[in-house]
C-alpha cells in the first residue's frame, strides 16, 4: 500500500476503513525514510519504540484523535525522553533527555508515532541547513540545493512523502522558509501559542514551534494538538484553543489582505513577482479585497533580529559548558580551559558568530546601543502591525525573496548576504504573530512559497485563508520525482 | 570591532577562534555590526523597549513540591562523574 | 592620623520556601548530594523557569518589616558568568527593579542605637556547591543548593566598625526569623554576607578604595574578618600606599583575609531581562493580604507579655527577642497559670542551658509540655525549685517528663507537716549541742537544721513548712 505524499487526512481515512493497519504504516514510513536516506533528513530514527507503540496502537484501537497512529518526525531541537537530541551540533551529539518537550507529548498523547528526529541548521542558526553537524540535507526538488532552514530536515521529509507531517520551530522563519523552498505548508504560530519546555532554546522571546504539513487542514489538525497554556512555560499563552479545523472552510468573502508597500516587489525575480500577482488573482476571485498598508518600521527588522536573537543566544548556550551533559573537550589544564576548548570544538561556526555578536551586543558600553535599541525598535514594528491590523485582516507577501540556491552559493563570504534572505519572515516573530506559508507554484522547477501574516493568535484566520487557496489550487499537491535520491 | 575587542568577548563567551579562520571572523563580526549599527538612524527616545511579544504578566506557582530524584539520570548524561558528583577539573580559589 | 572605617553589607538570605525559586523541588538542607535537583536545577537544555510565589511573598513580608518601597512589578535579569556550580551560566537575579528599595533597620551596638537605611533587597538564585578537596585533582559538584531562593539585602556604606556590622547582621537574624521569611540558620548558609570595607582620614568626604570579603556565615567571622581587613588596610594607608579594589576571601583558620585570584578579564555580567520570564505582578489585593497576615514584631511582643502575663519589662524584652523563645514561651503558657515562673526558668536555667550547649530552644530535648508541667509542679509545691533543677537536667538529656522522674525517683516534696515535724523531732533529739548553741544566740546554725532536715528527706521536704516549724521548736 503506497503511503507516500499521503495527507493526514487521506491516511485517517486508510486507516479508518483498514486498507492499511498502523503497524503498516508505520513500517512504510520507516522504509521511506531508508529509501531517501541521502536526502539526510533524520540525525536519529526511533524505529525500534515507534514500532512497538504502532504494534500497541493496533491491538488497543480507542483513540479518536485524529492523530492516532500517524507517523510524524520531530525536529531534533525538541527533547525527546531516551531518544537522542542534538541540535544537529556536536556539542550535543551524545545527549540523551531524561524528559520530552510538550509540544512533542501532546503529539504523541494524541497518538501520533514519532518515528525520528530531523536534521537542522545547529541550534536553529541558519536559513539553508548547512550549519548542521550532521550534513546538509538536500532539497527534494534538486539535489544539491538547499531546503531552507533551519528546519530542512522536517520540510525535507514531509516533501519527500516520507512523513505527512513533522514538527518545526520558527525564531525568524525557520518553518515558513523550509516550508516555502520545498513545496509544502508550514505554520509558525502566534508567539506562546505553544509551550516551549522541552524546546532546546535559541531566542526565547522569538522561538515558537509550529507544524510543518502538506495542507494547511493537516497543519490544523497538528495544530489541535500541540497548543495550550503549560504552567511550565509561563509565556505560554493561558488563551482559548479553537478547534482549527472547524471553521477552516469558511468563505472568505470580503477578507481585507494588506499588501505592505516597504517590501519593493519589483525588486524580486520577475517569475517569482509573477508567482505572487497570480496568487493576488486567486484570491480575488474568493472575494478578498487587497489594500496597500505602511509598516514604515519594517525594514529595520534584520538588524533588529540579528541584535536580539544574537544576545539572547548568546546566554542560552551559556549552558553548553561541558560540565553537565555534552560533549567535554579531553586534556584541559583547569575549569576555564575545559569551558572554553569543550565550547570552541562543541559549536560551528555560525554559532559562534552568533554567541559573540550576542556577547558584544549585551557588554558594558554596548547594550544601550545595540540590545536595547532593538528592542525599542521592536516595539516601534510591533506598533505597526497593530496599526495595519485595524485595516486589513491578514497580510500577504512572498516567503522568500528566492527560491532554493545552490549548497555552498550564499552567505559564505558573507554571512549577512543570508541573513537578509529573512527579511520577509522575521518581522512576525519580532511582533509575536501568526504567519503560514503555502507553496504557490515553481520557478525553475524549484517551488515558491505565499506567506499570510496574521493578527494575534489568529491562526483559524490564517489557516481558513490558505486552506481556501489549496482548495482552489493544485500547487500542494505537487511531487518531487527524487529519482535521484533513490 | 578591533582585536582586543574580538578577543575580550571571545573570552567572556569562553570560545576561542582557530587562527586560521581568526581575520575572516573578526571581518564578519565587522559586517554584522554594522548591519546592526543601521538602527542608531531610528529614534527611539521615549519608546520603551519590547523586552517579550506577550505583554503580559507571568502566572507564579504554590510553593509546593512536585519533583523526583533524578540523579541516576543526570548524572548518567555528564561526561565525568560518580555515584554522587559531577565532576570539573580542580579548582583552586 | 586618624582613620574612619566605612563598611556596607550584602546579606544573603535563604528563604525558607519549601521549593526553589524557579522549580519545585525541595530546599531541604542536608540531603544526599544532587538528590533535591530537577530539570530545571540541573539547566538541561530546553527547560524554563516558574516563579514561587511563596518566595515574593516572603520578599515583600521583609520589605514591609523595614518600611521599604514594595516594587508591586517585578522584572528578572539574567547575570551571564560561567562557572562550575552555575548550571545555566547565568545567574536568575533582579538588576533594575528589585522587588525591595529603600527601608531601614535600627541596630542596638553597646549602648547606642543607631538605624542602617537599606539601599535595596533583590530576589535571586543560589548556586550549587564545589567541593574542592576531597577528591584528587577534581572539584565535584552538587546541585542540591543551585535555584533556592535568596533574598540579598544592601545596606548604604553607614556601618563603622566591626562591632556594629555584628549588631547589624543580628538585627538581620532576629527580624527574618520573625517574619518566618528564613530560618536564620548561619551554620547551615541561610545567612550569610559579604562586606565592603574601605577606610579613610576622618572627616574626609570621599569614600576610600573599598575592598569586598565575600561569604562571612557566623557573627563571630563577620567581627574578625572585618576587623582584620581594617587593620591591613590601615597599615597599607600608612605607609602612604593604596588599597587595591579587589575582592577577599576571609580564612578563618589563619584568621586572615587574603585576595582571590585576579582574572585575566574584568566581569563583564552582560545584564538583561530575563526573556523566559514575564514580568511578576503582585496585585494590591495580594499586598494586603500579606499586611493583614503580618507576623507580630519583638517590640509588640513585649508590650503584649507585660500586658497579658504580667511580667516585667525586663523579662518581656529578652523572652520577646528570639523568635523561638517567645514562640515557646507563648505555647507553655497556656498549660501554665504561673508566667513569672515559667518566665524566670527561661531567661535562667534554660537560657544558660540553651548558651553552653549553643542550641536554639526547638533543637534541644525539652518540649513545651514537659517544661509546663516542670512549671506546675514547683507551682503547686510537689516539687521544690531545688529538686526542679535536678529534674530539669534530666530532662535536658532524656526527654523524659517531670512527672515520670518525680514518680521513679521518688521527688515528691513532702508537706506533711506531721511528717516533718517527726523528722524535726529527732534531729533536735540528735543535736543537743548545737540546740543548746543555737538558743544562746548563734542564729546562724538554723541553716544547720535545714540541712539535716533535706538530708534526712533527700530534699524533699518543702523548705517553708521546715522553716515554720523548726522555728517554733527551736524558740
Amino acid at each position: 500500500m503506497n503511503i507516500q505524499f499521503k495527507s493526514i487526512i487521506e491516511l485517517r481515512e486508510m486507516l479508518d476503513n483498514k486498507s492499511i493497519s498502523i503497524t503498516e504504516l508505520t513500517q512504510e514510513s520507516f522504509l521511506l525514510a531508508k529509501k531517501y536516506d541521502e536526502l539526510n533528513c533524520f540525525v536519529t530514527m526511533n524505529e525500534e519504540v515507534g514500532q512497538k507503540k504502532a504494534d500497541a496502537a493496533d491491538s488497543n484501537n480507542k483513540n479518536s484523535s485524529m492523530l492516532f497512529g500517524i507517523p510524524l518526525a520531530q525536529k531534533d531541537l525538541f527533547c525527546t525522553e531516551n531518544l537522542r537530541t542534538t541540535c544537529s551540533s556536536k556539542i550535543l551529539s551524545n545527549f540523551i533527555p531524561p524528559y520530552t518537550a510538550t509540544a512533542v507529548k501532546k503529539l504523541e498523547d494524541a497518538g501520533s508515532i514519532t518515528i525520528g528526529k530531523t536534521n537542522m541548521d545547529e541550534f536553529a542558526m541558519g536559513s539553508s541547513n548547512e550549519t548542521s553537524f550532521f550534513g546538509n540535507v538536500h532539497n527534494p526538488w534538486k539535489k544539491g540545493y538547499v531546503p531552507g532552514g533551519s528546519s530542512g530536515g522536517s520540510a525535507a521529509a514531509v516533501a519527500a512523502g516520507i512523513v505527512p507531517a513533522a514538527t518545526g520551530t520558527d525564531t525568524g522563519g525557520s518553518i515558513r522558509q523550509p516550508a516555502a523552498h520545498c513545496g509544502i505548508t508550514g505554520l509558525k504560530p502566534t508567539y506562546g501559542r505553544v509551550s516551549r519546555w522541552g524546546m532546546i532554546a535559541f531566542a526565547s522571546s522569538l522561538d515558537q514551534a509550529g507544524p510543518l504539513a502538506r495542507t494547511a487542514e493537516d497543519c490544523a489538525i497538528l495544530l489541535n494538538s500541540m497548543s495550550g497554556y503549560d504552567s511550565k512555560d509561563t509565556t505560554s499563552l493561558n488563551s482559548d484553543v479553537p478547534d482549527f479545523l472547524a471553521n477552516i472552510n469558511q468563505p472568505i468573502d470580503g477578507l481585507k489582505i494588506g499588501i505592505i508597500k516597504e517590501f519593493n516587489l519589483s525588486d524580486l525575480d520577475s517569475e517569482v513577482q509573477a508567482r505572487f500577482e497570480e496568487s493576488k488573482k486567486t484570491y480575488e476571485k474568493l472575494g478578498a479585497k487587497f489594500i496597500e498598508v505602511s509598516l514604515p518600521n519594517i525594514s529595520a527588522s534584520v538588524p533588529t533580529y540579528y541584535s536580539i536573537a544574537p544576545a539572547e543566544c548568546s546566554s542560552n548556550l551559556s549552558r553548553f559548558d561541558g560540565v553537565r551533559f555534552g560533549h567535554r573537550a579531553k586534556n584541559t589544564t583547569d575549569l576555564n580551559d575545559l569551558y572554553i576548548k569543550s565550547r570552541s570544538e562543541g559549536f560551528g561556526d555560525e554559532v559562534k558568530r552568533r554567541i559573540l555578536i550576542g556577547t558584544y551586543a549585551l557588554s558594558a558600553g554596548y547594550y544601550d546601543a545595540y540590545y536595547k535599541k532593538a528592542q525599542q525598535v521592536r516595539r516601534l514594528i510591533k506598533n505597526d502591525f497593530d496599526q495595519v491590523f485595524q485595516s486589513v485582516d491578514v497580510l500577504m507577501t512572498p516567503t522568500s525573496p528566492n527560491t532554493a540556491f545552490e549548497f555552498g552559493s550564499k552567505g559564505t563570504q558573507n554571512p549577512v548576504e543570508l541573513y537578509l534572505e529573512d527579511l520577509f519572515t522575521i518581522s512576525s516573530n519580532l511582533a509575536g504573530l501568526p504567519a503560514i506559508s503555502i507553496p504557490h507554484g515553481q520557478v525553475n522547477s524549484l517551488p515558491v512559497g505565499l506567506q499570510l501574516i496574521g493578527n494575534f493568535l489568529k491562526e483559524d484566520q490564517l489557516l481558513n485563508t490558505a486552506h481556501l487557496f489549496q482548495k482552489n489550487s493544485d500547487f500542494h499537491l505537487a511531487q518531487p520525482s527524487l529519482e535521484d535520491f533513490s | 570591532m578591533d582585536q582586543e575587542t574580538v578577543r575580550t568577548i571571545c573570552y567572556l563567551a569562553r570560545l576561542e577562534i582557530d587562527q586560521k579562520k581568526s581575520e575572516k571572523i573578526q571581518k564578519d563580526l565587522e559586517t554584522i555590526v554594522d548591519l546592526i549599527g543601521g538602527l542608531q538612524n531610528i529614534d527611539t527616545s521615549a519608546i520603551e523597549p519590547l523586552y517579550s511579544p506577550l505583554e503580559m504578566t507571568a502566572s507564579i506557582h504554590e510553593d509546593i513540591e512536585n519533583s523526583d530524584n533524578q540523579k541516576e539520570k543526570f548524572l548518567k548524561n555528564a561526561p565525568e562523574s560518580n555515584d554522587d558528583y559531577f565532576f570539573v577539573p580542580r579548582v583552586v580559589e | 592620623m586618624s582613620w574612619e572605617t566605612v563598611i556596607g553589607l550584602e546579606t544573603h538570605v535563604q528563604l525558607s520556601t519549601k521549593t526553589k525559586l524557579f522549580s519545585r523541588a525541595s530546599t531541604a538542607f542536608g540531603a544526599s548530594p544532587n538528590t533535591n535537583v530537577n530539570l530545571i536545577d540541573c539547566g538541561l537544555p530546553g527547560v524554563l523557569p516558574s516563579v514561587n510565589k511563596e518566595a515574593f511573598y516572603k520578599a515583600i513580608r521583609f520589605g514591609m518589616a523595614i518600611d521599604a518601597q514594595i516594587n508591586q512589578v517585578s522584572i528578572f535579569d539574567r547575570k551571564n558568568y560561567f562557572y562550575a556550580d552555575l548550571p545555566k551560566g547565568y545567574q536568575i537575579t533582579q538588576m533594575d527593579l528589585p522587588i525591595v528599595l529603600g527601608g531601614s533597620i535600627n541596630i542596638v551596638s553597646g549602648e547606642t542605637t543607631k538605624t542602617i537605611n537599606i539601599t535595596r533587597a533583590h530576589l535571586e538564585e543560589d548556586a550549587g556547591k564545589s567541593i574542592h578537596d576531597e577528591y584528587d585533582g577534581y572539584s565535584a559538584i552538587d546541585l542540591n543548593r543551585a535555584g533556592t531562593p535568596l533574598l540579598e539585602i544592601v545596606s548604604e556604606p553607614e556601618i563603622s566598625s566591626a562591632k556594629e556590622a555584628v549588631a547589624y547582621m543580628k538585627a538581620m537574624h532576629q527580624l527574618v526569623t520573625y517574619l518566618d521569611v528564613s530560618d536564620g540558620n548561619m551554620a547551615q548558609g541561610s545567612l550569610r554576607c559579604d562586606a565592603n570595607v574601605s577606610i579613610r582620614k576622618k572627616g574626609d568626604k570621599d569614600l576610600g578604595t573599598r575592598t569586598e570579603i565575600k561569604n562571612i556565615n557566623s557573627f563571630k567571622f563577620i567581627e574578625k574578618a572585618i576587623n582584620f581587613e581594617i587593620k591591613r588596610q590601615i597599615k597599607i594607608l600608612e605607609k602612604g600606599e593604596t588599597v587595591t579594589q579587589e575582592t577577599r576571601l576571609y580564612d578563618s583558620s589563619k584568621d586572615e583575609t587574603r585576595s582571590m585570584r585576579s582574572k585575566e578579564f574584568a566581569n563583564d555580567y552582560r545584564y538583561f531581562p530575563e526573556p523566559d520570564l514575564l514580568p511578576v505582578v503582585i496585585s494590591d489585593e495580594e499586598i494586603k493580604r500579606i499586611k493583614d497576615e503580618f507576623p507580630e514584631l519583638p517590640s509588640e511582643k513585649e508590650m503584649r507579655y507585660q500586658q497579658d502575663f504580667k511580667i516585667s519589662a525586663y523579662d518581656a524584652q529578652i523572652i520577646a527577642s528570639s523568635k523561638s523563645m517567645a514562640d515557646f514561651f507563648e505555647a507553655a503558657a497556656e498549660q501554665t497559670g504561673n508566667y513569672n515562673l515559667l518566665a524566670n526558668w527561661l531567661i535562667g536555667e534554660i537560657s544558660a542551658y540553651l548558651n553552653k550547649e549553643l542550641i536554639e530552644i526547638n533543637e534541644s530535648k525539652l518540649s513545651i509540655a514537659n517544661v509546663a508541667i516542670l512549671i506546675n509542679r514547683i507551682d503547686d509545691q510537689t516539687i521544690s525549685g531545688k529538686i526542679g533543677k535536678a529534674i530539669f537536667e534530666e530532662m535536658c538529656i532524656s526527654g523524659i517528663s517531670p512527672d515520670e522522674i518525680i514518680e521513679s525517683q521518688g521527688l515528691k516534696q513532702i508537706s506533711d507537716d506531721g511528717a516533718i515535724e517527726e523528722i524535726i523531732n529527732s534531729v533536735i533529739n540528735d543535736n543537743p549541742a548545737q540546740v543548746e548553741a543555737y538558743r544562746g544566740g548563734k542564729d546562724k546554725l538554723f541553716g544547720f537544721f535545714v540541712g539535716q532536715v533535706m538530708k534526712l528527706t533527700q530534699g524533699k521536704a518543702n523548705p517553708k513548712t521546715v522553716n515554720a516549724i523548726l522555728n517554733e521548736k527551736l524558740k
